[in-house]
């Protein structure tokens, strides 16, 4: 039974937003995966102080840094977003900028985390704070990788002319997955440097 | 089109070249390289048919093992007797229940919503092979004396196997993840226009449901796999690295398949028996919505990532996950859905009961069949979770894993039997759909059943712990004939899709007078689905409120 046999007009077929829709469930999944590790984290850590053992050493955990890394990708949050605006309004220059921006803060954040792993001194096998502190912020690293790899990549495809006002999808597939991040980056600041 | 998209054109050689299909080198290549929906949903299904035969013959072996563990030991030993339990139990969640239903929703539900193809098909195909290739390494590393733990505190420092056990599951929960990614955006985005997501078929949006559930709750278990595979390599031994004589690898992953997560592996079995009953009885199902949310309800009731062992206290002051009111709430809750769906699907029976004649179809008892093993797997879990019993560490606990994933198997079996002509283009034979049909319900309602009973006489889920009296022997002896029957039902099902493969007679484009999109197209579907777009979808049963050919009502 067809169109033709029922007689009623043929619908439509159309795939609006299947680009991002895939992207948010995909963020859902990594944000939970995320989320997973660090109450492992929050756990592990109430059973020490709980039981009067010392979690992090005194003072080899600094909030400075950390912050840093925070403000940088507060600052990503804008370049993303303005991306996002940018390509909606057909304005490719302004995209690329602030795509080749965004990526760049992503760089920034790594050797800011690299900074701070090595400022600590910790080592994965020393106790089940420190072997912790590695699994978030490795579980964040590998994360942000794809970020950074989603971001790169959607910025090639900007260059070569795919995005434009009514292709905007995977740009903002991109702003959002982006942005998971962050957010799993402040969720990891706030439970490891924040609450220490 | 984006880049993500499928060119039509490559499906349509692919349709041109059929017939070079014929030789295995050609079928193998059209396996590793289409983006047709129903070549990858194919190859789901025929991983999980392959590793549903292999968890029932290590369900055989395990249950011959239980009856007489004083004088039997096929395993060699406890450590291997523990590997081959724990892979089993994994499995028919991991391996056999979620690959069946993934790999009937990539055939049939971009066609119930209307689509051309699934959402990012090169995914979808990647996802197949991943599933494929993680299920080998982890059957292999475990057969290797890796596996999840070990239990005879000799073993347990085969590290490279256990670390390759955790590689392939992790392999295979990111392959069902990415499945049930393209499944959920297919549904999602892909509706043909005037399907608004209420209207969506009963299937479709339980698939939906159930990859929700999957892509929150599956993750987490990616965490603690991630965390045991660390602590393995180079962390300070607590958290599953440890090994020797220690099961707490295993401890972390076993929320997999105890309640409430267990139950997400049977969220489809509401959508299979939401389509396949009133389409069989001959008329429009009632209360669309209402079913809707009671499939919605059960999957809120089946997130259970909360209930991992990680999160639970060690300390004696803190009240366990178990004891909570959530824990018991949602444990009793999980019913009211199974009872309200199957009450759905007895309206659709008792109003069309004039349609009927002679036996009923394969599908229909295998529908009706997991709905009642659902049924009964949600009571017991209100047994195991009420306190009066206290049946949590107990083969209880077993049984009512048994009796949910023989529900979600039955299930997909009785959709394979349903849609077939979309599947393969030609009917499975009815008379082994029903000797399937009743060796696998009655077999799971034994095995399952059984153990559920032996939880009341203090038998421990641990397999290594003989059971204290004759009851529990007895009980056992039911369980293994259980497990038999069950085998019965899966040698009747590679017998029937080996005849239906053998076949060259098609099927009619729509067997039982069907209601959703799936049934508008030809048999086989072509390329893209639908010869013409199809028809402007008014409600949830386009094709009964189409007017005949005639130009009548319908």
């Amino acid at each position: 039974m067809t169109a033709a046999t029922t007689g009623l007009p043929s619908a439509e077929v159309t795939r609006p937003r299947t680009v991002l829709v895939g992207t948010m469930f995909a963020s859902a999944a990594a944000f939970m995966a995320f989320v997973g590790v660090v109450l492992v984290y929050v756990h592990e850590r109430a059973e020490a102080v709980g039981s009067d053992s010392e979690w992090f050493p005194e003072g080899a955990v600094q909030l400075g840094p950390a912050g840093f890394v925070l403000s940088t990708l507060i600052l990503s949050i804008f370049t993303i977003q303005w991306a996002l605006q940018a390509i909606t309004n057909d304005d490719r220059k302004n995209a690329l900028v602030a795509l080749a921006l965004s990526s760049l803060f992503g760089a920034a954040v790594f050797n800011q985390l690299w900074f701070i792993i090595n400022d600590t001194g910790f080592t994965l096998s020393a106790t089940n704070a420190q072997f912790m502190f590695f699994v978030v912020l490795g579980t964040f690293t590998a994360f942000m990788i794809s970020a950074v790899v989603f971001v790169a990549l959607t910025f090639l495809r900007a260059l070569i002319g795919q995005f434009g006002p009514r292709k905007a999808d995977s740009v903002a597939a991109a702003a959002f997955y982006w942005n998971t991040v962050v957010a799993m980056y402040a969720i990891a600041w706030y439970v490891i440097f924040v609450t220490k | 089109m984006t880049m993500t998209d499928s060119p039509p054109a490559t499906d349509i050689a692919h349709a041109d070249s059929a017939a070079a299909v014929a030789s295995p080198v050609a079928g193998l290549y059209e396996a590793l390289t289409s983006t047709d929906h129903k070549i990858i949903g194919r190859l789901w299904l025929r991983a999980g048919v392959l590793m549903l035969i292999g968890a029932v013959a290590l369900g055989v072996l395990l249950g011959f093992e239980r009856v007489d563990g004083a004088s039997t030991d096929i395993f060699g030993g406890d450590n291997a007797y523990f590997q081959v339990w724990a892979l089993y139990r994994i499995g028919l969640a991991l391996l056999v229940a979620a690959p069946l239903f993934i790999g009937l929703a990539m055939v049939v539900a971009p066609m119930q919503v209307g689509s051309t193809n699934i959402a990012f098909p090169r995914a979808a195909l990647a996802s197949a092979w991943g599933f494929m290739i993680g299920a080998v390494i982890m059957i292999v590393a475990v057969l290797a004396g890796g596996g999840w733990g070990a239990v005879d505190q000799a073993s347990g420092d085969e590290r490279d196997a256990v670390a390759l056990t955790l590689v392939g599951m992790a392999m295979v929960v990111i392959s069902l993840l990415l499945g049930a990614l393209c499944v959920a955006t297919t549904v999602v985005s892909m509706r043909v226009k005037g399907m608004t997501l209420l209207r969506a078929p009963l299937f479709a949006w339980s698939m939906l449901v159930a990859s929700a559930v999957w892509l929150l709750t599956l993750p987490v278990l990616l965490a603690n796999l991630l965390i045991a595979y660390v602590d393995l390599h180079n962390g300070p031994g607590t958290f599953g690295g440890g090994l020797s004589g220690d099961l707490s690898i295993y401890g972390q992953v076993d929320w997999l398949v105890q309640q409430p997560q267990v139950y997400a592996f049977a969220i489809p079995v509401l959508g299979v028996l939401g389509s396949i009953v009133p389409v069989t009885a001959g008329v429009r199902a009632g209360r669309h919505g209402l079913s809707m949310g009671l499939i919605g309800f059960f999957g809120l009731l089946s997130v259970g990532a909360w209930a991992q062992p990680y999160f639970q206290p060690t300390s004696d002051a803190v009240v366990r996950y178990d004891e909570k009111f959530v824990y018991i709430a949602f444990g009793i809750a999980a019913i009211l859905p199974v009872l309200g769906a199957l009450g759905g699907a007895a309206d659709a029976l008792f109003r069309g009961r004039n349609n009927f004649a002679g036996l009923p179809p394969a599908h229909v008892l295998g529908a009706l069949g997991a709905g009642l093993l659902l049924l009964v797997g949600t009571a017991a879990g209100v047994a195991r979770v009420v306190e009066p019993f206290e049946l949590g560490d107990r083969v209880t606990t077993s049984g009512v894993m048994n009796l949910v994933l023989f529900s979600a198997i039955a299930a997909a079996v009785a959709g394979m039997w349903f849609w077939a002509p979309k599947i393969g283009g030609s009917e499975l034979p009815p008379m082994m759909g029903r000797l399937v049909a009743v060796s696998l319900i009655g077999g799971g309602l034994l095995l399952g059943g059984a153990q559920v009973v032996n939880g009341f006489f203090e038998t421990s889920v641990v397999p290594l712990v003989a059971p204290t009296d004759d009851v529990g022997d007895a009980l056992n002896v039911v369980s293994l004939l259980g497990m038999l029957l069950i085998a019965v039902g899966v040698l009747g099902l590679v017998a029937a899709l080996g005849k239906a493969l053998r076949s060259t007679e098609t099927a009619a484009d729509d067997p039982w007078g069907g209601h959703t999109l799936e049934w508008a197209t030809a048999t086989p579907p072509p390329p893209g689905n639908f010869a013409e777009a199809p028809a402007l979808v008014t409600s949830e049963a386009p094709l009964l409120d189409a007017p005949t050919d005639e130009g009548g009502e319908p």
